[in-house]
């Protein structure tokens, strides 16, 4: 009975502090406006579809809201705003997608918008968000420049970076000890190849001829040893993909995989690398940290509660693991009819208590709040994974995109994407050297037309 | 040939045969293989595993599966329709009129079939847009005709073209109107035509997927587009996806087993001319 009671109070406290949290600003103001929101079908999307009653209940906004799997999913987002008609309001996207989409006047810029006290609530607390990946968000449109500078485009829901996931069971049948360096990890990698017999092996990365394959374990990899994909010269972007570290990285790559890949390699998205990690047909995994933790709940795989978490690998001579991040985000249209409405609903479904809902709940681990990551309910969650919190934090510090933001980011890295595959399976090089030279020549003569000043 | 080896000979075709069988189907086998498989033991077993029915509980009782299977039966049922109403008529008049540009428009017709359709999509979807039929069941029947009317008009002109026209002539001379002649004597002379046309008109209706995917989305969802999202978001639901392939090739299955009798006519009417 004291129970009850207890949890009843408990409740009408949160209720009632939910509410003075949201009370400084007007959340009816755009009542019976409805919006469209164009969602990826993803866990952090599932979180947001949970407690579109709330909001809708608080706002008086009906939210119109589709769902498609990634496949299509952008193909699906380039029509509708390309065809500039405002709909969707909102829509979910990635950091590399603005590099698109605000260029090409998309986008409307969030700033404005966080700044007014008259629309953003002082609960909101923007500088609790991770600074890394507000920063991934940001940019002043000048090809070649960095992310972190210029206007906010979209506000995190999620985040991932890449590190090393294991299968501590076979590492103590095999007595192999967990790869620090990437001498270490090619030694694993080998050792471990049809370590339960033929169709096994040692380490699950991308291989598929699209930028899926480059911007994770890759790029990851390529930051860490200090190599860059692009510099600007002389008022022009120059691609760095024949630099000596880009060279020597991408033949340790190639080496790795062909000793120790999966033998389908060049078929590998992210599902087949998880797959083969949670049936224990792959020793280890270098793809999102997700991949790994939704494999080791228990129930999803053959090999859950045996998967534990490490972190990048470093060369010989390095002492910094950099992991390149992906952070699905939420944007809004520059053409949108009811910009202010979908402004409620972003700052809703991004403030620090919906953060949290998700963060535990919602199941969306790697959340992009600080407040949200120090506490209690979310850490207890997220430990029950061996290393994942300890990996997270040691390799997030110095997390961010290191690919250069210029408008041809997916021609590029599905060209690249198709060179390593090329010196993987085939011999159309005589050596990786002659291969990134060449392709170093042919991603320059691309860009060559862009403003980068 | 004693009857020994004409046996002989009938085992090894039957045998073949199966053999073939067997090869054709395996794709439809592994699938409804896959689909009492758990995800645990998705990639660890081939053959020798533990059924279960859970992928079926999850996709078809806790997903909105049978209303993505509706929309799909609405829209691809409603474009056949409307393309049979509207299609009929125009193969008769491309079969039997002579008129100015008449192969001119009929090829006309024929070329929505080589567009592709991601090439007419954006003006689509403004016009939708600005008309109010995106995301409704009569905008996708509407852009389905682009997908089942040439097909229709196509195959059915050619079977109008195979019936003589003395016979619409004698009908006249015994005292028959137009409208008596077209419905009570050529609509069932194509009839096997006209079902075997409708039925791949429907496939395909059925198995588009840009339309429905850049068209539609929030209200209606048919089934190929939506059968991609049991393909889950952090791990691969291999098991649920077999499911919603399975039960969503069963309507097609069924109407082609329904009519099968006229299919078979149909395919092959007028392949041997006297």
């Amino acid at each position: 009975m004291i129970k009850k009671f207890v949890a009843v109070v408990l409740t009408a406290l949160m209720v009632m502090c939910a509410g003075a949290a949201f009370a400084d600003i007007n959340w009816k103001a755009y009542e019976g406006t409805t919006i469209n929101v164009m969602f990826n079908e993803h866990t952090y999307a599932n979180a947001i579809i949970a407690k579109m009653a709330d909001f809708e209940k608080l706002t008086g906004i009906k939210v119109v809201y589709s769902t498609t799997p990634e496949t299509n999913y952008f193909d699906k987002l380039n029509t509708a705003l390309s065809s500039r008609t405002g709909d969707p309001d909102i829509f979910m996207t990635g950091a590399y997608q603005t590099w698109e989409y605000a260029p090409a006047g998309y986008m409307e810029p969030l700033d404005a918008y966080i700044q007014d006290s008259s629309k953003t609530s002082e609960s909101y607390k923007y500088d609790d968000f991770i600074p890394g990946i507000i920063n991934a968000l940001k940019w002043d449109l000048v090809p070649g420049h960095p992310v972190g500078k210029g206007k906010l485009w979209a506000l995190p829901m999620g985040w991932e970076i890449n590190t090393l996931t294991y299968n501590k069971k076979i590492f103590e049948a095999k007595g192999i000890k967990v790869p620090t360096t990437t001498k270490e990890l090619y030694d694993a990698a080998v050792a471990l190849k049809e370590h339960a017999g033929s169709g096994t092996y040692g380490l699950a990365v991308r291989g598929t001829r699209d930028w899926g394959t480059i911007h994770p374990a890759y790029m990851s990899l390529f930051a860490t040893w200090g190599a860059k994909d692009f510099v600007t010269e002389g008022g022009k972007l120059v691609c760095k993909l024949d630099s000596k570290e880009a060279i020597e990285m991408t033949d340790y790559w190639v080496k790795l995989i062909k000793a120790g890949g999966a033998p389908q390699w060049s078929t590998y998205g992210w599902e087949l690398c998880g797959a083969d990690l949670g049936a224990g047909k792959a020793a280890m995994m270098w793809d999102a940290d997700r991949g790994g933790y939704t494999q080791n709940v228990e129930g999803a795989s053959a090999e859950a509660g045996n998967l534990a978490f490490s972190g990048i690998p470093l060369p010989e001579g390095v002492k910094v693991q950099r992991s390149n991040l992906w952070a699905w985000s939420m944007g809004m249209n520059a053409y949108s009819k009811n910009k202010d409405a979908a402004w409620l609903f972003l700052q809703y479904f991004t403030s620090p208590e919906f953060m949290l809902y998700s963060g535990t709940e919602g199941d969306c681990t790697d959340t992009p709040r600080q407040s949200v990551m120090s506490s209690k309910a979310y850490r207890d969650i997220v430990n029950k994974a061996e290393g994942y919190l300890k990996s997270f934090e040691e390799v997030s510090a110095n997390a961010t995109i290191f690919f250069t933001p210029q408008p041809y980011f997916f021609e590029t890295t599905t060209m690249w994407a198709e060179v390593l595959q090329d010196l993987v399976v085939t011999n159309k090089y005589k050596s990786t050297e002659e291969a990134m030279k060449q392709l170093a020549e042919k991603l320059t003569d691309l860009v060559s037309d862009l403003e980068v000043e | 040939m004693n009857k020994g080896s004409k046996r002989l000979l009938t085992i090894t075709q039957n045998g073949l045969l199966f053999i073939y069988a067997i090869f054709a189907l395996f794709p439809l086998i592994w699938m409804v293989l896959l689909s009492i498989k758990s995800d645990t033991q998705m990639y660890t077993t081939t053959f020798n595993f533990t059924p279960t029915l859970s992928n079926y509980t999850e996709v078809l009782l806790k997903t909105d599966y049978f209303k993505y299977l509706l929309d799909s039966l609405i829209v691809a049922g409603g474009a056949v329709i409307i393309s049979v109403i509207a299609g009929v008529p125009a193969a008769y008049a491309l079969a039997r009129y002579d008129f100015k540009k008449k192969e001119d428009i009929a090829f006309q017709i024929l070329s929505f079939k080589f567009a592709p359709e991601i090439l007419v999509v954006l003006p689509l979807f403004m016009i939708y847009q600005t008309l109010g039929l995106y995301d409704s069941y009569f905008g996708l029947i509407w852009v389905y005709q682009l997908i089942s009317m040439p097909l229709l008009i196509w195959v059915v002109r050619g079977y109008f073209e195979d019936i003589s026209v003395e016979i619409e002539h004698a009908a006249q001379v015994d005292g028959y109107s137009w409208y008596q002649i077209f419905f009570k004597m050529l609509l069932p002379l194509i009839k096997p035509g006209l079902v075997s046309a409708a039925l791949l008109a429907f496939i395909f209706a059925w198995n588009t997927f840009t339309f429905p995917l850049l068209l539609a989305g929030s209200k209606i969802q048919p089934i190929t587009v939506a059968i991609t999202k049991f393909l889950g978001t952090d791990t691969a639901h291999y098991g649920q996806l077999a499911v919603a392939a399975t039960v969503s090739a069963l309507p097609a299955i069924i109407f082609a087993l329904c009519i099968q009798k006229h299919l078979v006519r149909g395919l092959s009417f007028g392949a041997v001319k006297g």
